[in-house]
Parts: C-alpha cells; sequence; structure tokens
C-alpha cells in the first residue's frame, strides 16, 4: 500500500493538493470531513474523546487502504503512520499573503477580518491538535516533503508528489494486505478499548459507482475545479406510515460539502419531472435547512454544449 | 454544425445592441463612483470576456490598467487536463492593486470561484467581480458579484463575447440559440 499525508497550516489549500494527487494518481481520497463523518456514522452519537482520535483515524485509512492506495489531509496527519513503511508525509506551507487571499475568498471577508479569522483558525489548530495528538505543533523531521504553495498550482505540486512517490518506490508494493491490516486493527482495538469504543469491521470509504453518465461527467466537472464531492451520501425520510415506518425517501445525488448543497441531477424529460419536483418541495417542506440546486435536463444539455463533451448523456 | 456561412440559429434576441450600451454605461459609472480617486485594474479571462471588458474600460472615467488571464477547459476527452490550470497568466503582479475581474457570464461559478482564489493569493488591495451575465439559477459556489449587466434565464445565450463551438461571439446583440 501506499499512504499520502498531505498537511498544511490554516488557509493552504492541503485539500486542493491532496485532491490532485488523488486524481493524478489514481489514490482514494480521505479528506478530514471525509473521515469525521465515516467515524461519526461508526460510532453515532457516542461521544469520543480527543485522544482517541489518531487510532479511530488509522483504523479508518487502514480500511481504505486495504482496497486501494490512499491519500488524506488531515492537520496532524503525519503521526498516524509514524514508522510505517510505505508511507509519504507532505507538508504544504505558503505566506500571510496568500493563506489570508485564501480565506478572503472562501469566507467572503475583507482583507483585515480575513486576518484576524486566520489568526484564530491558527489557534484553535494548534488547540485541537494539542487535543488529539498530545502536541501543537508539526515537526519538520517529521515529514518527507515540503512544498511551498507560493508560485505553484496543486496540479503542479502533485507532479512533485508523484515523483517522491516514485523515487521511494511507493507504487511498486502491494495493497495493505489482510494480514497487516489485522495487525493495524488489533493495535487500533486495543487503543480504543481503553476509551470503550469498538471500530466497525466493514470496509469505509469505498467509492460507489455512478447509476448514469451524466452523474459520472457532472462528477469529473467537480475534480476538475478542485470541489470536494459525496456520491449519494445521505437520504431524507419523505413520508412515514403509522408505525413510523419510512415508505418514501428521497437521496439527491451528490452533497458538496464546500458550500453545504446537494445536487441532484435529472435527465428526464421536463414533462415527466413532476413526480421529483414533488419530492424536492417536500424534502424542502419537511428539511428547510437543507440547500438544494436540481439540474434538469436542458442544464445539463448545456454543461454538455458548454464544455463540447464528446459523449452526450443518454436520457433515462 | 452549421456553415460558416449559415445564419446563426438565434431563437430571440434577449438584449439588443442598445440596451446592452445602456447598461453597460450605467455600471460603468458605478464604477468610477466606487473607485473615485483610486486607480483600477481590470483582469478578463479569455476568450469571452474581451468584448465585455473593452466596452466597460471605454466608459469607466478612474485610472486604469488591463491585464488577461487565460485558463485551461474541462473537457471529457481522455488525456486531457485533470484539475483547472492557468493556461496564459496575467502579465504583470496585482500587489496593492484594486483588481476587478470582468467575466462574460457567471453560471454555476466554478471558473469564477477558481480565478477569484487565484488572484486573492497575490495580496490585491481589494478584489471584485463584474459580469455582464449573470444567471443565478444554475449557481453552485456562492461568490459575491460586485457588478452585473443583466441576469439571464435559463437558456443557452451567444453573442458579445459568448459561443457556441467558438461562432457567434462577434454578434453585437446577446441572443438565445436553438443548439444543435
Amino acid at each position: 500500500m501506499a499512504i499520502i499525508s498531505v498537511s498544511g497550516d490554516p488557509g493552504c489549500a492541503h485539500e486542493d493538493l491532496a485532491r490532485a494527487v488523488a486524481q493524478r494518481a489514481g489514490f482514494e481520497l480521505l479528506t478530514c470531513r471525509r473521515l469525521e463523518e465515516s467515524i461519526a456514522a461508526d460510532f453515532g452519537s457516542q461521544e469520543i474523546p480527543e485522544r482517541a482520535w489518531p487510532p479511530l483515524l488509522r483504523s479508518a485509512i487502514a480500511r481504505s487502504a486495504v482496497n486501494r492506495h490512499v491519500v488524506y489531509s488531515l492537520e496532524g496527519g503525519e503521526r498516524l503512520f509514524h514508522g510505517f513503511p510505505n508511507v509519504l508525509n507532505v507538508l504544504l506551507i505558503a505566506p500571510p499573503r496568500r493563506r489570508i487571499g485564501a480565506v478572503m475568498v472562501d469566507r467572503q471577508l475583507d482583507r483585515e477580518a480575513a486576518r484576524r479569522f486566520l489568526r484564530e483558525s491558527e489557534i484553535d489548530a494548534v488547540a485541537e491538535r494539542k487535543r488529539r495528538f498530545g502536541r501543537g505543533h508539526s515537526r519538520l523531521h517529521e515529514f518527507d516533503l515540503i512544498l511551498n504553495d507560493d508560485q505553484h498550482t496543486p496540479e503542479t505540486l502533485a507532479v512533485i508528489v508523484e515523483a517522491a512517490m516514485a523515487s521511494r518506490g511507493l507504487l511498486d508494493q502491494g495493497m495493505l494486505s489482510a494480514a497487516a491490516e489485522a495487525q493495524v486493527q488489533f493495535q487500533a482495538r486495543l487503543q480504543l478499548a481503553k476509551f470503550g469504543l469498538t471500530p466497525p469491521d466493514r470496509a469505509a470509504g469505498e467509492r460507489n459507482g455512478f447509476s448514469h453518465p451524466s452523474e459520472e461527467i457532472f462528477a469529473r466537472l467537480l475534480d476538475f475545479y478542485r470541489i470536494e464531492w459525496q456520491y449519494e451520501p445521505r437520504s431524507f425520510p419523505l413520508q412515514w406510515d403509522k408505525d413510523g415506518h419510512v415508505i418514501e425517501a428521497f437521496t439527491p445525488d451528490f452533497f458538496l460539502p464546500a458550500f453545504d448543497l446537494y445536487v441532484e441531477l435529472t435527465t428526464m424529460k421536463q414533462a415527466l419531472v413532476t413526480r421529483k419536483n414533488r419530492k424536492i418541495r417536500l424534502l424542502r417542506s419537511i428539511y428547510p435547512h437543507v440547500n438544494i440546486q436540481v439540474f434538469y435536463q436542458k442544464d445539463i444539455q448545456d454543461l454538455i454544449v458548454k464544455y463540447e463533451l464528446a459523449e452526450r448523456a443518454s436520457t433515462h | 454544425m452549421n456553415s460558416p456561412s449559415a445564419p446563426p440559429p438565434i431563437e430571440r434576441v434577449l438584449f439588443t445592441a442598445e440596451q446592452i450600451d445602456t447598461r453597460i454605461r450605467e455600471v460603468a459609472a458605478r464604477i468610477s463612483s466606487d473607485f473615485e480617486g483610486r486607480e483600477l485594474k481590470l483582469v478578463a479571462v479569455l476568450k469571452g470576456s474581451v468584448f465585455f471588458l473593452t466596452a466597460l474600460a471605454r466608459h469607466i472615467t478612474v485610472p486604469l490598467r488591463v491585464d488577461f488571464l487565460g485558463i485551461s477547459h474541462f473537457t471529457n476527452q481522455p488525456g486531457a487536463p485533470g484539475v483547472v490550470r492557468i493556461a496564459k497568466d496575467l502579465d504583470d503582479a496585482i500587489e496593492d492593486e484594486h483588481v476587478l475581474l470582468v467575466e462574460d457570464i457567471v453560471d454555476t461559478g466554478f471558473t469564477t470561484r477558481y480565478l477569484l482564489q487565484n488572484l486573492a493569493g497575490r495580496g490585491p488591495a481589494s478584489l471584485g467581480i463584474c459580469t455582464l451575465l449573470d444567471r443565478t439559477s444554475r449557481r453552485i459556489a456562492r461568490i459575491p458579484i460586485n457588478y452585473s449587466c443583466f441576469e439571464i434565464p435559463d437558456r443557452f445565450v451567444v453573442g458579445f463575447g459568448l459561443d457556441h463551438k467558438q461562432l457567434y461571439r462577434n454578434l453585437d446583440c446577446i441572443a438565445v440559440i436553438r443548439p444543435d
């Protein structure tokens, strides 16, 4: 297996770099949010002590590494597989000017407010890192590669990471063997037992197949613009019978965490979307806090025309 | 595809040349007022925004400079660039300058968001967006638009810089077409 860890200070584009590496190398991308959601799904409302996070994260990442090489983006992530072979720890740095600029755009703040926000984010990051990993700051000697974001795009930096992977021969190794994964999980269980937590056995973080070509095109479009997405991550119950069983639900195609937005693609003809529109109206009335954007057939066709896509999405 | 000599398949004209000119003058006056006493840099995204930039710049009264950016475009073809990148960078730095990103159309907001992120990292004194057309119905990326000439419906439009297969940019109006 190859495991690439990408860290960076607040305001650095380390998630973008992780995404670019994943795309370039064909690795599974595990973002901080995705890992936290996976752990939350496993443990429900159970309170997770901060010091239990390292073994939990190690357990979740190792489960994914059985099937695919993995790149993850996580504050303090360089500590997770310390001493393991076939691990490359990458740190992304950037000058304050660039990080403030990123916050200005992401948070829609003016420069002074962005500067304050960044400072507070740095303090929060140090505190969280200390709570989870017992140390507030990273140690530079624990990284294999330190990259400066200032004059490079994530794509060009990903080329450097890929070269580092090749020089270390990371891809020459197979996936994490079942025996090695079992060993990682055994160690994680031992550590988690102290907190009364038991990790599940099922594989996590696997990418689902798409049910329609237009969804795959849309996912590629999001990847192109480095926008994190999740495919059908949640179903919303819409109707229940008298015993409280769900008899109707709606599962939007995509969730975009950066915009807190669900996206539903429909390639049916406009005249046939009445039933789906009713579901979406129902969803909006029951879950008014949920943001959902619907792309209809003509929207998708426009995207296809706009980007001159060779493979036209067929209708269903 | 239409032959070069065939007339554009216009379904209807959305905004005439006169309407566009009037609205651009109004927006240029607002920009001139907002940036009074300061210098401005207009950054246009190749190729579609060039038509709008030249029309807008002529009616802005504060001192201004112009520069251009080109970006790679999404394609579903194998071997195409996997992520968006700058294909033609600005000629000059924008640090401590008041920058207005000039767009022909903001649709999903993906491209504009990427450009904003890229430009914001270069330390401008301020950074805003001015777009000729704003199609809010398909917006996914929430981005602040400071100046917008027209909000348009959910239709495919060409003219005044906007193309279909690189054609019709030179129409002096903005029109809805029926793509083949």
